[in-house]
């Protein structure tokens, strides 16, 4: 890979007319690479061994003397039900907003993969959610869903007496929820994908439909594995902000209906971190939750890239 | 072929598609310019008359939220971006040109960063920051801005190195040119598809940001554009068309910044996607 840009013809280009070293400096070091590695650092790695450590002891805001108590935090955890109810609320939401953006996604790129103003104007209709900030897009979603809002004025009209609470009934909420935030990611898969289709050769298509391939056939045989890599990176990007969600629940649900119904666990760690005050204790559940994240991440991409290789 | 035979079903199946999915959009635009009173009564129709009302009350609101949090959003998004797009595309072109081990093993550090949610490092992260003295403060927000999402420009930069020609930046180097002079002369004005998405990218998701600017500024000291849309939640609780204002008003912004790069962003998000 890359060869063409990283090849040196030997002796082509010697350092005889410059006085510079080819390898880099100390100075080079500083101040190309240092500042950007200083400020990761500090704001990012750090904080992660210091979650680490505050994991390990029972600091909170209103305890004059913190100290070391092991593992205990982590033994809770697993014996704390807004903690349990947290991963399932966000294992839930994870796999509808990882499977749903990409199906439909599929779908959207595949019928938009032509040429023309029309499908040039939609493909800027699905994307403008991915520029509008969640806090907006749940606002907007909170009054569309609403007990009296206009999908039950609709449904209403169309004669249903008592349309569901969707964002009031603790069993449909976090469905609800989850298609918020599948609406708002499609237009991301949709470009991911329509970039792969541009790389799907038309003589393939042209030479499977020469030997009585229909269309599904066609699709699933042809191109289906030439997205490969789209799907990797939708996948991986899917599950990571499905991880991440936090603005909806606070804006849409604030947890709620109920008890944690809709509470992920990026929610629990900050009510846990922030509004109790119990730095130890979240802390420790966002080790656990760093640790799922790495976990999934890295078990996916391989599992995806695998996929690829085969082409 | 679908297509072919029926050349119209392509155009009315995306059609469909696109105006179902446009739906909420709709609702939020429409609102803005309707009464308030017929905003609860009919969501879903035009505004008739449409008025401008709902703009005028948030533009001259007398605790003069829009304009400040507006303020601080534009001051802490670009100077975020102006940062980011520096440091990352030096740093990109480091660790990107010089393969030591070492260069790698940074190179691994900032790929896992691209993944790690900010909900875990945050409770330390205001250790740090108040340790600096810069909790609360806008500096403090920019500075932590930068470090959370170098990963992802420093990723975007190295990438789109790969196709840049070692050879330009030898000849520059026999020319006489520093490193500094190279990088900035030649390099980077190479990198704009690459600098057009970093921009683009960080500015939406740093416009649009919500928890950092709510745990790292706070309320106290001010808001953030949607940090104060959020803050404003109670305040419109009755007045639906001054809520769907604000929030027009603070999505303009960014959604005319994103318009204007967009060529150049497809571009970027394609040539990544495809490079891979």
């Amino acid at each position: 890979m890359a060869v063409s840009t990283t090849h040196r013809r030997p002796g082509a280009l010697t350092r005889r007319g410059s006085r510079r070293p080819v390898r880099p400096g100390l100075w080079h070091f500083l101040t190309f690479a240092a500042p950007g590695t200083l400020v990761y650092t500090c704001l990012v790695l750090l904080p992660i061994a210091m979650s680490v450590g505050y994991s390990l002891t029972n600091q909170a805001l209103l305890r004059p003397n913190t100290r070391f108590v092991g593992l205990r935090n982590y033994a809770l955890l697993f014996k704390d039900d807004t903690f349990l109810s947290s991963l399932r609320v966000t294992t839930i939401l994870s796999l509808i907003v990882v499977i749903v953006p990409n199906v439909l996604g599929v779908a959207i790129a595949v019928v938009l993969d032509r040429r023309g103003w029309l499908y040039n104007a939609l493909r800027s209709v699905f994307f403008t959610p991915m520029v509008i900030s969640s806090v907006v897009i749940s606002v907007i979603w909170t009054r569309v869903l609403a007990d009296d809002g206009p999908v039950n004025q609709g449904l209403r009209a169309l004669g249903v007496s008592e349309p569901p609470g969707w964002l009031s009934d603790p069993d449909i909420a976090l469905y609800s929820l989850s298609s918020i935030v599948c609406w708002q990611m499609l237009g991301f898969c949709v470009v991911v994908y329509l970039a792969g289709l541009q790389g799907v050769p038309q003589e393939l298509a042209e030479a499977a439909a020469i030997d009585g391939a229909g269309p599904l056939r066609r699709f699933w045989k042809v191109t289906w594995p030439l997205l490969a890599p789209a799907l990797t990176i939708n996948t991986v990007v899917l599950l990571i902000s499905a991880f991440k969600i936090f603005d909806h629940v606070k804006v849409i649900t604030n947890g709620g209906p109920g008890t944690g119904t809709t509470a992920s666990v990026a929610f629990v760690v900050l009510q846990e971190g922030f509004v109790e005050n119990r730095t130890g204790y979240a802390s420790a559940e966002a080790v656990v939750m760093l640790v799922i994240i790495a976990l999934l991440s890295v078990v996916t991409l391989r599992i995806l890239q695998r996929r690829e290789v085969q082409l | 072929m679908t297509g072919s035979r029926l050349p119209w079903v392509r155009p009315l199946v995306a059609l469909v598609i696109g105006a179902v999915f446009f739906i909420p959009l709709y609702i939020a635009l429409i609102n803005v310019f309707k009464a308030s009173g017929q905003v609860a009564r009919d969501t879903m129709s035009l505004p008739a008359p449409p008025t401008l009302d709902n703009l005028v009350r948030v533009l001259t609101d007398p605790d003069s939220l829009f304009w400040s949090s507006l303020r601080t959003s534009v001051v802490v998004t670009s100077l975020s971006i102006v940062i980011l797009t520096v440091l990352s595309a030096m740093l990109g072109h480091y660790l990107a040109r010089h393969g030591q081990w070492w260069s790698r093993a940074v190179m691994v550090l900032l790929l896992c960063g691209l993944m790690i949610p900010p909900q875990v490092i945050l409770i330390p992260v205001t250790q740090v920051l108040k340790s600096l003295g810069l909790m609360s403060t806008l500096q403090g927000l920019v500075l932590f801005n930068v470090g959370y999402y170098v990963p992802f420009g420093v990723f975007v930069f190295s990438g789109f190195m790969k196709g840049i020609p070692r050879e330009l930046e030898e000849a520059a180097a026999i020319d006489g040119a520093t490193r500094w002079q190279t990088f900035w002369r030649v390099v980077f004005p190479l990198l704009r598809p690459a600098t057009a998405s970093v921009l683009i990218f960080l500015g939406v998701w740093i416009w649009n940001d919500f928890l950092n600017p709510l745990i790292i500024y706070g309320p106290r000291e001010g808001t953030t554009i949607m940090t104060g849309v959020y803050k404003s939640l109670g305040q419109y609780a009755a007045d639906f068309g001054g809520m769907f204002a604000l929030m027009f008003l603070a999505t303009l912004p960014i959604l005319v910044f994103y318009l204007l790069l967009q060529k150049q962003f497809v571009k970027g998000l394609t040539g990544g996607a495809t490079k891979g």
